[in-house]
C-alpha cells in the first residue's frame, strides 16, 4: 500500500469499499445458513417457535464473538510477521 | 516502457493498485479461512448460550496458532520439495518439459 499517490489512494479506497460490501453480504448469507442449519428442523409451524429465535440470536452473537476473538489472533499473528517474517520470503 | 531500456519499468498505476489489492485479498482470504476452520472445529452447533464459554474461547487460540503453524510448515514443506525436485532434474531451464 506504500508508494500510491493520491489518486492511487482513492480509486484503491473505493475499490476497497466495494470489496467490503461483497465480503460482508458474503459473511451475512453464511451466516444465515449457518444458523438455520444449526437451529432449524422442526417444520410443523409456519413461523419461527421461541427456541428457534433464542437460537438463532444466540448463533449470531457467538459468531461475531467467535470472529472477533480469531481476529484478535489474526492481527497479532500480522504484526509478529511484520517484525520477523519467515526465512524464505 | 522504457524506450532505452535502463532501470526497471515504473509499474503503471493500474499494476500498482492491483497489487495492493491482490495483497488485500490474500490477507483477507487467509482470515475467513481461519475463521471458517476454527468456528467450525471449536464452536458446538447447539446453541445454548450466546457466549464463547472459556473452553471454546482456549480452543480458538490454540486453534488459530495451529493454523498459522501448519501455515508455515506447508509452505516450508513445498519449497523443500520445489528444491529437491530442482536439485535432481538438473536444474531449471534445461531439459525442456
Amino acid at each position: 500500500m506504500d508508494g500510491l499517490t493520491a489518486a492511487e489512494q482513492r480509486e484503491f479506497q473505493s475499490r476497497m469499499e466495494r470489496k467490503q460490501m461483497k465480503e460482508f453480504m458474503g459473511m451475512f448469507s453464511n451466516l444465515v445458513s449457518h444458523c438455520f442449519d444449526s437451529c432449524i428442523d422442526d417444520f410443523t409451524t409456519k413461523s419461527l417457535i421461541a427456541r428457534e429465535t433464542g437460537c438463532v440470536s444466540r448463533c449470531v452473537k457467538k459468531f461475531m464473538a467467535g470472529s472477533e476473538r480469531i481476529g484478535q489472533r489474526f492481527q497479532e499473528q500480522q504484526a509478529q510477521m511484520m517484525q520477523n517474517p519467515p526465512p524464505g520470503r | 516502457m522504457s524506450m532505452f531500456g535502463l532501470g526497471r519499468p515504473q509499474p503503471s498505476s493500474a499494476e500498482k493498485i492491483a497489487a495492493a489489492e491482490q495483497e488485500m485479498d490474500l490477507v483477507t482470504d487467509m482470515f475467513n479461512k481461519l475463521q471458517q476452520a476454527c468456528l467450525k472445529k471449536c464452536i458446538p452447533r447447539e446453541y445454548r448460550e450466546g457466549e464463547i464459554n472459556k473452553g471454546e474461547g482456549v480452543c480458538i487460540d490454540r486453534c488459530a496458532a495451529k493454523f498459522f503453524d501448519v501455515q508455515l510448515k506447508v509452505s516450508e514443506l513445498l519449497q523443500a520439495e520445489a528444491q529437491a525436485k530442482g536439485a535432481s532434474g538438473g536444474g531449471f531451464g534445461i531439459g525442456g518439459m
